[in-house]
């Protein structure tokens, strides 16, 4: 049988992905194309007319500071998310891999907060930061605790840091854990006999072994991190003063509480960029350093 | 073998399920809401944004279809009001009778809501909303603002009877907060931190007490009104500055939840909280005093601000006008409004169920929460001074961030104003 | 002697460190779930009054359940949930272990064009496409409020992701080798797939399902955008009532997370066995 020929190559490609191919483009791209032709129109929303305006959207999402002060705070609490998410994800996965006891049953443990969905899990901790922890601050009477940390702008970003890792360090834990779990174990007794000692394995060999599972997780910590809504809205909502409204969030209300549809799908574009900007160069660094590896 | 069969009971399911896709696209003709599809009667949707009152209405709604044959089904949404809106007419599928805020009305009639000016019930209120000389809006209750009062902790206190009307200035109210606290009543009052209260409810009474209060707002939109040294402004504040002062978690206002706040009231350890009677519905959920009720917002003014609270109509039912709905859901939509209105059932499951205060003449409400028969009292009485309602969409979360640095001691008063001026003369002005 | 008793008691040591940090985290880890099973026999007021009592004035109650599901009408909207759930994964899994399967083993333009765009489409805000999408399918074609439509969307978003995961596993866990002694037997690239590879994927597959399932059964704004009859409501939909702006009922609350947490959970603790293995295994590469 030929395999090289156009007609093989389609109905090969139809019988495997042609199905995909079809949904893909219907839920994504096509609304994706259709978004984008919505941000060159006035429409607020709710109306049967949506007026042509050409590039009047980009004009005010570059006017409106409030954006950027977002897409800026965004940026921040990315950062910090970030790498404490990969931190603690890489311990808990050194840990668990380093054959103590029950093994099994903490990585179980530590991968439950993928369990509940955004909202919900918000809500839970909105009650730890503003109820238990005041009640048990109150009760110790450690003055420090006694106010709730969502009340303060710093602190209603640390909450929204420390959820966010509590959130996603268990997942990552897992892929970091196939990592370690990818070094061969010969590699790794070599090393103990050359006299390496456990630090120095751990640096030396296992982490530049590790490569791609660190891209992987960047990748997917980064994306969430920058399209962050869900848990901002039932923990925060962007609360207290504003200060707290991350880039998602304020798209959302610029299209439908503020009613200016046409800007919110601009400035979520330009949200759309920037993560694939990131995430793709993320993704490239690492592949070369994966090879250099 | 055995994944051989797996596999082909996979492909079957798949197979099965994506003609069932491929069935809900052919099957568009019926997707809308369901246009008098039943046998034995219409179906009508309603869209009801009162939590408070949602058990209420899905109760209500099995009795009516079960009496009238018309099929009532009642919706809820988390959402704003208006995102929801957005999202229900961008996939063509509007509520048959939608209940949304003034500024809907306002927003959505032009292009979507059924004229009904003809209708019986327009005669009986003041509180109906007209969109280009048509009435398109029909009030769902009456809400008013004002202080909330818990008479019976004060009287533990002091020894006497609470007199509301004994306490119009800054002046006499600040004694009677001494005076508590001096008694033992550790902290007096609560202070709502949540941006609808604050800048919502609190800070717009500063425009709606103006005496021009359209001229205030144009001249806000201008960049020309002075807030700072706005007498109104200033008054309103004195009062929020003593709230602050008093309440009970001063220490860190912005913290304050709210369920806490309510319990607090209910229970009588805090006195005063300014609020509006669907506040009630939280309370209720706690060991509530006997006496409560509301006053207005005491403040050192002599133009009688002090003596009335601040409301009018709160939620408008409107029918949609779209092709998505036949003409018999939009009368059936019509028979259902009045019924609330003209019939002693629909009378009854306003005032009775749902606590609401009602906004027509014929209605009599005796049965009503402490809250509310205050807030009937003072509409009754013609003391009730109108809701502005042409606040730009983002007023209350943008002022009311503002509001609450001011409360967390980052902006004085001078700054929260001239935050305030510069919101409102960078925003575009609502066309009404 | 001594030096290795010395290296023996340091390991202890060690061992033991290590053990208390994980029990530390552990605790952190699950600290929200002990304070949602504490609050969730007891009465609203309650609640407020003190969410660390273990018991509260009112003493237990069990009213919160009953209530809660009755207001979400609970059975209604878990057997939408299964169905949507089930249903969206099943297909989740078939369309994108095949896709996979023809990106990995094909370097054709087409193959490399739709990963691209998949990869590329796993950063799009949700936010960009809610409303092109609710007009697309529901100004359009009409086919809103059907559980299909939202078993079609969830497929097609979840497909970029599981594609993706699945391009690993093909990549490094099956040997092409074991596809060419297929081809040789006489097997056609479609039965080579159903009998030799799709089998060799079950750790990807049983990772896929949870955390695909998890994702569906969470799910709030796809739903909430297209589901817009009663009859059709799913669990995260059907508990929004609790979450009113000016009345939220705690007790409700905690009750209706417990509900909706029950079922996933208990699938968990059953699959959590390949789920471990599985993200392990699919994450190699």
């Amino acid at each position: 049988m030929k395999t090289n020929t156009m007609s093989y190559k389609c109905k090969q490609f139809a019988m495997f992905a042609g199905v995909t191919t079809v949904v893909f483009a219907a839920v994504v791209i096509i609304p994706f194309l259709y978004g984008l032709y919505l941000t060159f129109t006035s429409w607020d929303g709710v109306s049967t007319q949506k007026p042509f305006v050409g590039m009047a959207n980009y004009v005010s999402t570059f006017a409106d500071t409030a954006y950027w002060q977002a897409l800026g705070r965004t940026f921040i609490y990315a950062i910090i998310a970030v790498i404490l998410v990969n931190v603690v994800a890489f311990i808990l996965a050194f840990l668990v891999t380093s054959g103590v006891k029950g093994q099994n049953f903490f990585r179980a443990g530590f991968f439950i907060p993928n369990l509940i969905g955004g909202i919900v899990l918000g809500y839970i901790w909105k009650f730890v930061f503003n109820r238990a922890l005041v009640a048990l601050g109150e009760s110790l009477s450690a003055g420090a605790l006694s106010t709730s940390l969502l009340a303060t702008s710093g602190g209603a970003m640390f909450c929204l840091i420390i959820v966010s890792v509590w959130q996603y360090a268990g997942y990552m834990m897992l892929i970091y854990v196939a990592g370690f779990m990818s070094v061969s174990a010969d590699v790794l007794e070599a090393a103990q006999i050359d006299g390496c000692t456990n630090v120095q394995t751990l640096v030396h060999i296992s982490v530049p072994l590790m490569v791609s599972s660190f891209v992987q997780c960047l990748f997917l910590t980064i994306t969430r991190c920058f399209m962050v809504y869900d848990v901002n809205l039932s923990l925060t909502k962007g609360e207290p003063f504003g200060s707290s409204v991350m880039a998602a969030m304020h798209v959302y209300n610029q299209a439908f509480t503020y009613k200016n549809y046409g800007t919110g799908q601009a400035e979520a574009l330009i949200l759309f960029i920037v993560c694939a900007v990131i995430g793709v160069l993320q993704v490239y660094i690492g592949k070369k350093a994966e090879v250099s590896a | 073998m055995k994944k051989k069969i797996l596999a082909m009971t996979l492909a079957a399911v798949m197979a099965v399920s994506l003609a069932a896709c491929g069935g809900g696209k052919d099957g568009s003709g019926d997707s809308g809401n369901g246009g008098g599809a039943s046998g034995d009667g219409v179906n009508i949707t309603i869209f009801n944004s009162k939590i408070e009152v949602q058990e209420q209405f899905e109760e209500m709604a099995k009795e009516y279809s079960e009496k009238t044959g018309v099929g009532v089904e009642v919706y809820y949404s988390n959402d704003t009001v208006a995102a929801h809106m957005a999202t229900r007419y961008s996939a063509n599928d509007p509520y048959t009778l939608s209940m949304v805020d003034a500024k809907d009305v306002y927003s959505l009639a032009a292009e979507h809501a059924v004229d009904l000016s003809d209708q019986d019930w327009v005669s009986k209120t003041n509180y109906a909303i007209s969109v280009d000389d048509k009435v398109v809006g029909f009030p769902v209750c009456i809400e008013a603002r004002g202080l909330i009062y818990n008479a019976d902790a004060i009287k533990n206190i002091t020894g006497k009877d609470f007199n509301p009307e004994d306490y119009k200035t800054t002046e006499e109210f600040a004694a009677l907060l001494e005076e508590l606290v001096a008694g033992g009543m550790a902290a007096p009052t609560a202070v709502m931190k949540e941006d609808w209260s604050l800048a919502g409810h609190f800070l717009s009474e500063t425009y709606e007490e103006q005496p021009e209060v359209e001229e205030f707002v144009q001249a806000l939109y201008k960049g020309e009104a002075d807030l700072a040294n706005n007498s109104k402004w200033n008054a309103k504040m004195d009062t929020f500055d003593l709230l602050l002062k008093y309440n009970y978690a001063a220490d860190s206002p912005v913290a304050a939840e709210r369920e806490v706040s309510e319990q607090k009231l209910a229970e009588g350890e805090v006195a005063f909280m300014f609020g509006g009677n669907w506040d009630w519905s939280m309370i209720n959920a706690y060991e509530y005093s006997e006496n409560m009720g509301m006053m207005p917002l005491p403040q050192t003014a002599t133009d009688g601000t002090n003596e009335k609270l601040v409301g009018g109509g709160s939620k408008y039912f409107f029918i949609d006008s779209s092709d998505n709905t036949t003409d018999e859901q939009r009368q059936a939509a019509k028979d259902f409004l009045n019924w609330l209105v003209s019939d002693a059932e629909g009378n009854a499951f306003l005032t009775e169920k749902c606590n609401l205060v009602p906004a027509y003449s014929n209605i009599d409400a005796q049965s009503l929460d402490p809250l509310s028969l205050s807030v009937k009292k003072y509409a009754d009485e013609g003391k009730l001074i109108a809701n502005y309602d042409y606040l730009p969409d983002d007023h209350y979360s943008k002022c009311g961030a503002s509001f609450q640095k001011y409360m967390a001691g980052q902006v004085d008063r001078a700054g929260l104003a001239a935050e305030i001026e510069s919101y409102w003369s960078s925003t575009t002005p609502v066309e009404h | 002697m001594g030096m290795n008793e010395k290296a023996a008691r340091n390991k202890k040591i060690n061992h033991a460190i290590k053990i208390i940090i994980l029990v530390v985290l552990f605790i952190c880890f699950i600290f929200p779930f002990i304070l949602v099973l504490l609050n969730v026999f007891k009465t609203k007021a309650d609640i407020t009054t003190n969410p660390l009592s273990l018991v509260g004035e009112h003493g237990f109650t069990l009213e919160n359940f009953p209530e809660a599901m009755e207001k979400m009408n609970f059975w209604r909207s878990f057997a939408n949930s299964a169905i949507i759930t089930i249903l969206s994964t099943i297909f989740t899994i078939l369309l994108s272990s095949m896709t996979a399967f023809v990106i990995v083993r094909n370097k054709w333009k087409a193959c490399g064009l739709l990963f691209g765009l998949m990869i590329a489409s796993m950063v799009i805000p949700f936010q960009v496409l809610m409303i092109p999408l609710v007009s697309l399918y529901g100004g359009i074609l009409g086919v809103l409020s059907h559980r299909a439509t939202l078993i079609f969307m969830h497929v097609g978003f979840s497909l970029s992701m599981a594609t993706f995961m699945f391009h690993g596993a093909i990549h490094t866990n099956v040997p092409v080798s074991l596809e060419e002694a297929a081809t040789i037997d006489g097997c056609r690239r479609w039965q080579t797939y159903w009998k030799i590879v799709f089998p060799l994927l079950k750790p990807t597959i049983a990772t896929v399902a949870i955390i695909d399932a998890m994702a569906f059964w969470n799910d709030y704004l796809l739903p909430s955008l297209v589901l817009a009859k009663k009859e059709l409501y799913t669990i995260p939909i059907a508990t929004q009532v609790f979450y009113g702006t000016y009345s939220t009922d705690v007790g409700l609350i905690m009750a209706a997370l417990v509900l909706a947490m029950l079922p996933i959970l208990i699938l968990y603790l059953f699959m959590q066995r390949y789920i471990v293995e599985g993200v392990t295994s699919g994450a190699v590469k």
